[in-house]
């Protein structure tokens, strides 16, 4: 256990573990976009900086992101100094330029004061603030079907060659993580569209209800080596399923006790 | 496991208070949620509530890319985190037995947790057809 101090209080917290664990655990608000407890942290919004400083560093500090700093004993970490909240507004400042159209940016911005971003506003965008949270839980799922493509201003997350990406099993979990919503997709008469490519939706064989994509139960199938067949009922049908099996093992143990 | 819960199919009536009980226990913001247990009958005047089995090899687990799910050793119950649960519908398209589902008032996936270690669908049935005891 390492002791730290956070805006004067002290805190107990487990070595190694990342400091923006311990300050939201202690009910700190700060604002961190790409951080998700699935994927590993990155660092990529840059906004869950807090300042950092040791006894024996004589004044000294630093700012880093906290949600890449590891817990040492002995860490003095504040997280609304001036100097912080005014590092944040003008990061927001700058996602407000990239972002004009985001909902979740605007709010943050007027959450910080910001009516009009004091940045030339980025033509035609796609509201996507790049913090990769979409490509890193496809690498936690094994499929890595997107990634970042090109360099500097033309920066973008997409498939392969802007092409349907083949290793998509579309999960939707990289639509469900994006914290600004930028990843479109539709559920449309048993086929699901997402990165311009098309899933064939199971359908249950009782009521035609669709939960998940042929390709995702083949995936899970495959990986866990669970029987396909647990992947042919939807949720609803199941449970009357089971209450019909259940039924006849009362009704068998009556019979015996009888 | 230090506790067991325990369905007694033949002593449901199918009252429904296990269904309101669950539902409330897991409100949000004063809304009630989507219930966890659902008492179905299968045949007149025959009622099963049909809630999680907490297997012993969950398929929900298995199915699930981010370890989303893992038991609670002390409770038995295997819980849904739901901060790092992506709402990919994995387990609710795997569990054979169709106790992972959607809750769409609150928009998430759930599961029953056994209300952390004192399950109110056990308090509040009152014929017994649920229970939750310790064993050894």
């Amino acid at each position: 256990m390492a002791q730290i101090t956070i805006n004067g209080k002290v805190v107990k917290a487990r070595e190694g573990e990342m400091l923006l664990g311990v300050i939201k655990r202690e009910g700190i608000d700060i604002p961190a976009l790409c951080d998700h407890p699935a994927i590993e942290p990155t660092g990529n919004c840059r906004l869950c900086m807090v300042e950092i400083s040791r006894a024996e560093w004589e004044g000294w500090k630093k700012y880093v992101t906290s949600c890449l700093y590891p817990v040492e004993d002995g860490l003095i970490v504040h997280t609304h100094t001036p100097e912080l909240l005014e590092i944040r507004k003008n990061l927001i400042d700058l996602q407000l330029a990239r972002c004009p159209e985001s909902e979740l940016i605007q709010k943050m911005a007027e959450d910080y004061g910001i009516h009009k971003t004091s940045y030339e506003i980025r033509p035609d965008s796609d509201n996507c603030i790049m913090c990769y949270a979409c490509t890193r839980i496809c690498e936690v799922l094994g499929c890595s079907a997107i990634s970042p493509a090109m360099r500097g201003h033309d920066k973008k997350i997409a498939p392969p060659f802007d092409q349907p990406p083949p290793d998509c099993i579309g999960c939707l979990a990289c639509a469900k993580i994006c914290p600004t919503n930028v990843i479109k997709w539709h559920d449309e008469g048993g086929t699901r569209t997402i990165w311009d490519k098309s899933f064939e939706m199971i359908s249950c064989k009782q009521c035609g209800k669709k939960i998940i994509t042929k390709d995702f139960a083949a995936y899970i199938v495959e990986k866990r080596s669970l029987p396909p067949e647990y992947f042919d009922l939807c949720d609803d049908c199941k449970r009357v399923e089971t209450a019909r099996k259940m039924g006849e093992i009362v009704a068998r143990v009556e019979e015996v006790a009888l | 496991m230090k506790f067991r819960f325990k369905v007694t199919p033949n002593l449901c009536i199918g009252c429904r208070t296990c269904e309101l009980a669950c539902a409330f226990t897991h409100q949000q913001n004063s809304k009630p949620g989507r219930s966890r247990i659902y008492p179905i009958s299968y045949a007149p005047d025959k009622w099963v509530p049909v809630t999680c089995l907490q297997c012993d090899d969950p398929a929900c687990v298995k199915a699930c890319m981010f370890d989303a799910l893992r038991r609670n050793e002390e409770t038995g119950a295997i819980e849904l985190d739901k901060e790092r649960c992506v709402k990919c519908n994995a387990c609710v398209a795997a569990c054979p037995f169709g106790c992972a589902l959607n809750d769409d008032v609150h928009d998430e996936v759930i599961k029953c947790d056994l209300c952390g270690g004192n399950p109110a669908c056990a308090a509040f049935c009152p014929t017994k057809a649920l229970e939750y005891k310790r064993i050894a």
